[in-house]
């Protein structure tokens, strides 16, 4: 018999507030993290805005106590603040956090810094500060970081499947739990915004100089965003054994691939409702039992269309409410999934949908209308969190009230 | 062992700075090197790759989808229910090419084709796309864990569906960036080296090597089955030598095994004087006596090298054979090759245990 997976804490940093508190308020406020590009050095700060968290290095490393000498990348520092609220919230014990699973996400890890300081890491005969970021441009580096940092030693991997990277940490996650590899896995990702990841994204062109609109007939594209967010999963078994109060449960789970080209989504949202299928027929739960979908909702051209046709699909003439929170934080990449997982706990805690901001106008290949204001005293029990990307990928979590 | 879940090979495709891409030969003839890098010995890519994909594709994706495509052929396996790949570095070499490009060009008029190939999930999207695999992708990245983060994978998916095949693999390039951004740091050894004195030599660093292996791992044996996967196990970050010992003995209890059941053991020493000390320990103790060979002065150093490992160690039971420049002990050849423990590591950090036993 497998065991049942349930979420004992979370942490979260994102444009929307250093910690969980920051980011509830801002939900509940409408305030967007969408803003003028001022952290990160990049020629684009003139014409693109995006959803930067506006701590600079100097205050995270203050902010954790740590030596700014020790060569932690910005990506590193967002997630072991995010990491260090989870563990803290969720009440480990050092014991506990060391026999603990640590999966992490990432779509670029230290690129920030490698480009930094690329052309004197390229010679060889340079010395200098900047030989602490050798190795940054691997991406496992920084959950070695993180797990060093905090003392989890049991067991650790790096998953990049671009941005459904840590939607994919949380079920790899939990199926280390139900098979009794491990009684407790902390789940989610980590990305800074870098030069390389804008100009990555401006040269596909889906990168809109707005503030984005999901789901709206006019939307032109994405902001990027930074942040980390981290999900403690426990089994049954250690929440009993430990006396911790499960949160939320994280019923089931579904990843496929859309097959359809490298960096667009199927016109049809193949992959998409496959995801999703799976995730509510692994949950035991039907279609008209989902009270809300947290979408992944990029606000690209391709995206919005491909899922909301996927939604449809699956949900008919019944399709609960929905929203795209990157409204609010843009597209934090591979720590979007994690951070939608939390948004989607908070919602089933606090009972409130959150709304789908900027959108106005009816996307004329849809009958299903986002949620524009915040909802209070819903009634959620069954919420879905999409998240899809690159490569084919499609991911989608189903989160449950306990 | 009664209970414990079995994992078959049933099938793999491997390309490395050795010539394996032919699954008939095994090691008949050998690549030499002079210079610390090894790179892949390739075949004609058009034998496996329609040319119009193979125009539109990086070095490290035609190697990684014709490795793909050798394993598909000799699984016999049309679309698998799932795919699953594992890297160090990715596609680093496209990443700096990206990389470059903007810093020389101030971030303007940058084209996307670098980037997109850079994003380390694109050889599993890649080769969905290829054989329209709908099913289960994922891709890990977790240094000298990723391969093994794979196999954990896939294994327990295989519990929950035991027919299913599942491609596996692994990739890393021998990234120039990597080279000129660690040999500072002695990841690789300052003086050039032949790479077969490779453990010869007693200087720091090692060499470094890149490849693309797959494999078809399902919970069913086939008539194209190499040989059992029974277990795998990693140790992350150990204390000292004692927790990895310990770590063998335990992993070896688990399966019901001692060590005398070993008829060859299979190590990732590196070649470097400082990062082999626990797997030379484990030599001069846990595994004296046994029968032995390495691997990494034919591959290299990287952090998948272990998929190389697994290959070789598949490769030995299957054809009851271990080719002569592998030989650590010649003399003592074992009385049958049955279970071979693989005992990889990275960096002296990233340790892991693979177990195979004969079908």
């Amino acid at each position: 018999m497998s065991q049942r997976v349930f979420i004992t804490g979370y942490g979260i940093i994102t444009s929307l507030g250093k910690n969980a508190a920051e980011n509830l308020q801002s939900l509940i406020d409408r305030k967007a993290g969408y803003g003028a590009l001022n952290v990160l050095d990049t020629v684009h700060r003139a014409t693109l805005r995006a959803c930067e968290v506006k701590i600079i290095d100097q205050q995270l490393f203050e902010a954790l106590n740590i030596r700014t000498d020790t060569g932690f990348t910005r990506t590193t520092l967002l997630g072991l603040t995010a990491l260090q609220e989870a563990i803290s919230m969720a009440g480990l014990t050092p014991e506990e956090v060391r026999s603990s699973g640590l999966l992490s996400a990432t779509t670029n890890g230290g690129i920030r810094e490698f480009e930094k300081y690329y052309y004197e890491l390229m010679d060889p005969a340079q010395r200098g500060d900047f030989v602490r970021f050798t190795d940054t441009a691997n991406p496992g580096e920084h959950c070695e970081r993180l797990a060093d940092f905090v003392g989890i030693k049991k067991y650790i991997g790096t998953i990049s499947t671009a941005c459904s990277s840590s939607a994919n940490t949380l079920m790899q996650g939990a199926q280390l739990i139900r098979h009794k590899k491990l009684d407790r896995v902390i789940c989610g990702g980590a990305e800074s915004l870098s030069k390389f990841t804008i100009n990555g994204f401006n040269s596909l062109m889906i990168l809109d100089t707005e503030h984005c609109r999901p789901f709206d007939s006019t939307r032109k594209g994405l902001n990027l965003g930074e942040g980390a967010a981290y999900i403690v999963l426990e089994s049954a078994e250690e929440v009993e054994r430990s006396g911790r109060k499960p949160i939320a449960e994280l019923k089931g789970y579904g990843n496929a691939n859309d097959a359809f080209h490298q960096t667009a989504s199927s016109p049809d949202g193949k992959g998409a409702f496959i995801a999703m299928e799976q995730a509510l027929a692994m949950a035991n739960v039907r279609p008209n039992e989902v009270d809300y979908i947290n979408a992944h909702g990029t606000a690209t051209e391709n995206n919005d269309l491909s899922e909301g046709l996927g939604i449809q699909r699956l949900f008919g003439n019944r399709v609960p409410d929905f929203s795209s929170t990157k409204s609010y934080t843009g597209h934090t990449l591979a720590a979007a999934g994690s951070v939608e997982a939390i948004y989607c706990v908070m919602a089933i805690q606090q009972q409130m949908v959150w709304p789908n901001l900027n959108f106005e106008n009816q996307m004329p290949e849809l009958s299903i209308t986002p949620v524009r204001q915040l909802k209070r005293s819903a009634s959620l029990t069954n919420v879905l969190s999409n998240s899809f990307g690159f490569g084919g990928n499609t991911s989608s979590l189903l989160l449950a009230s306990v | 062992m009664k209970g414990q879940p079995v994992y078959y090979i049933n099938g793999i495709g491997i390309l490395s700075p050795q010539k394996t891409f032919d699954n008939d030969a095994f090691l008949t003839e050998l690549s030499s090197y002079h210079e610390n890098v090894l790179t892949c010995v390739t075949p004609e890519f058009k034998n496996y790759i329609n040319p119009i994909q193979l125009r539109r594709l990086n070095r490290m994706l035609r190697i990684g989808l014709t490795a793909a495509t050798i394993c598909l052929r000799d699984a016999k396996v049309q679309t698998p229910e799932g795919i699953i790949t594992g890297t160090g570095y990715g596609f680093l070499d496209e990443t700096a090419k990206f990389l470059r490009e903007l810093l020389q060009q101030q971030e303007k008029q940058l084209t996307p084709t670098y980037f997109m190939q850079s994003t380390y999930n694109a050889l599993s999207g890649l080769i969905a796309l290829s054989v329209k695999c709908m099913g289960y992708n994922n891709a890990y990245v977790s240094r000298g864990l990723a391969f093994e983060n794979v196999l954990d994978d896939a294994m327990l998916r295989l519990i929950e569906n035991p027919d299913a095949n599942y491609l596996i693999g692994a990739f890393d390039e021998a990234a120039e960036v990597q080279y000129s951004a660690s040999i500072r740091e002695t990841y690789f050894k300052a003086e050039h080296i032949h790479n077969l004195d490779l453990f010869n030599t007693t200087t720091k660093g090692s060499i470094q090597g890149e490849g693309a292996a797959f494999f078809m791992l399902s919970g069913k044996p086939s008539d194209t089955t190499w040989c059992v996967l029974h277990d795998m196990q990693f140790i992350y970050n150990p204390a000292d030598a004692e927790e990895v010992k310990n770590g063998v003995a335990a992993f070896l209890q688990k399966n019901s095994l001692s060590i005398q059941d070993i008829d060859l053991w299979v190590d990732g020493a590196s070649g470097d004087i400082v990062r082999d000390s626990v797997i030379k320990e484990l030599a001069q103790t846990t595994f004296k006596g046994i029968f032995h060979t390495r691997f990494k002065h034919l591959c290299g150093e990287s952090c998948t090298a272990s998929s190389f490992a697994l290959w070789l160690g598949a490769s030995i039971i299957r054809h009851q054979h271990v080719p002569d420049p592998l030989k650590l002990y010649p003399e003592k050849n074992p009385a049958q090759l049955k279970t071979v423990l693989i005992v990889n590591q990275y960096m002296n950090k990233n340790f892991s245990f693979f177990l195979l036993r004969q079908k």
